[in-house]
C-alpha cells in the first residue's frame, strides 16, 4: 500500500531566507534512517534584457491548482524514489534578485534517490505547476518570464 | 443539435493575460453550450492582443484541448507559459 501523503503548503510570500533553509536542515536530525538529503535552490538571475537587468521577478499563480499540482508531483516522486520525506516551498510576490524563490528538499537514505529525486522534482515544477513571473527590468519596465 | 442553452461561467486570466484583458476574471456568457475550442475563438475577438500570446486554457483545472466541450459550472482559466523555478 502506497502512503497517502497529505497535502503541504508550497507557497510561501516573498523570498525563502537562507535562516529557513537552516532550520529545514536541522528539523531533520531526529530522522536518522536519513543518509543523504539533497537540496536545490532556485535563485533569481539579473539576466540582461533590453530595458536593463533584472531586479526581480514578480511570483503568481492560479494558486489552487497549483497546490494540486505540486501534490500530483509529491505523490509520483515518493512513488518514483526511495524517499523519507520531501519537501517544496516556493515563493509569491516579490523575490529581488539573489534572493531564492524555490527550495526543494528530499531526503532519502542512500544518495542517488536524493539526487534523482530533487532533478526530477524541479523539472515537473518548471514544466507543470501554473507560476507566473514578472520580471522587472530597469527602472519600472517589466516582462514575462517563460521556461524553455 | 436542435437547440442551443444559453450559458456563463468563470473566466480567470493570469500573467500577462490579465494584463491585456485588463482584469484577473470576470463572467462570461455564451448563446449556447461551447467547446474550448470556440471559447478561444471568442476571447482571442474580445481580445486581439492576445492573438500572438501562446496560452492554454484550464476548466476547472485540467488542461483541455480545443475539441472538448465546456460543461458548467465552470471555472476557465487562461494560463500563460509557466515560469515556475
Amino acid at each position: 500500500m502506497e502512503k497517502a501523503h497529505k497535502p503541504k503548503k508550497v507557497f510561501v510570500h516573498g523570498p525563502i531566507s537562507p535562516d529557513f533553509v537552516a532550520k529545514s536542515i536541522a528539523s531533520h536530525q531526529s530522522k536518522t534512517g536519513i543518509g543523504a538529503h539533497a537540496i536545490f535552490l532556485g535563485q533569481i538571475r539579473a539576466d540582461q534584457k533590453e530595458g536593463g537587468a533584472v531586479t526581480g521577478i514578480d511570483y503568481t499563480a492560479y494558486e489552487e491548482m497549483a497546490e494540486q499540482a505540486f501534490h500530483d508531483i509529491r505523490e509520483a516522486a515518493f512513488a518514483k524514489f526511495e524517499l523519507t520525506c520531501m519537501h517544496i516551498y516556493h515563493s509569491l510576490g516579490l523575490v529581488p534578485t539573489g534572493e531564492i524563490s524555490l527550495f526543494v528538499f528530499v531526503s532519502s537514505p542512500h544518495r542517488r534517490a536524493a539526487f534523482e529525486a530533487s532533478e526530477y522534482i524541479v523539472e515537473e515544477i518548471k514544466a507543470n505547476v501554473p507560476i507566473f513571473g514578472k520580471e522587472l527590468v530597469g527602472e519600472g519596465g517589466h516582462v514575462w518570464k517563460e521556461n524553455s | 443539435m436542435d437547440y442551443q442553452i444559453a450559458m456563463s461561467f468563470q473566466v480567470k486570466y493570469f500573467g500577462m493575460l490579465a494584463e491585456i484583458a485588463g482584469l484577473p476574471d470576470e463572467v462570461w456568457n455564451a448563446a449556447g453550450q461551447l467547446t474550448v475550442g470556440q471559447f478561444r475563438a471568442q476571447i482571442l475577438d474580445k481580445y486581439p492582443a492576445m492573438r500572438d500570446k501562446k496560452f492554454k486554457i484550464a476548466v476547472n483545472q485540467k488542461i483541455l484541448d480545443d475539441f472538448v466541450l465546456i460543461e458548467t459550472p465552470a471555472e476557465i482559466a487562461l494560463l500563460p507559459p509557466f515560469a515556475g523555478g
